[in-house]
């Protein structure tokens, strides 16, 4: 199971510069969905990945859904490598985007993101026109469940 | 609480729109009510039972000896 604020302490102890996106944005804006990951638009300069590097090495981090035994090796090579990588970590599911559709990068996201004040830390996480864009975007079955309900988040907030 | 500026998309889909009919908005209020951090506390109180319920299941249709 997922402990979302330990994975949130491990990153912002680290200092990575992130912005929460996917389901777990959506609880922070009021969803009543369930999510068992934390998904992330992580920034990708340099400085940066060598952080998020460092925030999740003692955490056992190890590609989800494969093969057990499949050589992986969570360093900076690895992070400049690819974009997108779908963990296991010790301390839950944590998904690293490099981008989202609909969204773009961290560089992208990050003006419109919100600042959450969140188990002691703060962080940044979508707004709610930054989700709704992402899953008009996105566009697959489960996304358009999650559109309706964020367009009736931003009915009542409105 | 409230973040950020409004979609300013006009155009309603058709099968968003049909989906919206069945979203419980009582469940949505209520998170409202709540604080960013207690809206995630109970979301992982949620994945715990969720799990716990998935244990049992698993529990329950294994063979009895």
């Amino acid at each position: 199971m997922t402990d979302f604020d330990a994975l949130l302490a491990a990153l912002t102890s680290h200092e990575v510069a992130f912005i929460v996106v996917g389901g777990a944005a959506g609880i922070a804006h009021g969803s009543a969905r369930l999510t068992e990951d934390l998904d992330i638009v992580y920034d990708r300069s340099s400085g940066n990945l060598v952080r998020l590097v460092a925030a999740l090495s003692e955490h056992n981090p190890y590609l989800r859904g494969v093969p057990p035994g499949l050589p992986f090796h969570w360093d900076l090579t690895t992070l400049r490598r690819g974009l997108n990588f779908t963990l296991v970590t010790s301390l839950g599911d944590i998904d690293l985007l490099g981008e989202i559709p609909g969204g773009g990068s961290y560089s992208d996201l990050r003006s419109g993101a919100v600042e959450l004040n969140l188990f002691g830390t703060q962080c940044l996480c979508l707004s709610v026109a930054q989700l709704i864009r992402a899953k008009r975007a996105a566009g697959r079955p489960r996304d358009l469940e999650a559109l309706a309900e964020l367009e009736a988040i931003e009915e009542e907030l409105s | 609480m409230s973040f950020g500026e409004d979609s300013q998309d006009s155009e309603k889909d058709p099968v968003v729109e049909a989906y919206k009919k069945d979203i419980d908005r009582s469940l949505i209020r209520e998170n409202l009510k709540l604080t960013v951090e207690e809206r995630f506390r109970k979301a992982m109180a949620l994945a715990r039972f969720a799990d716990e319920l998935r244990r049992a299941g698993r529990e329950a249709r294994r063979p009895k000896k």
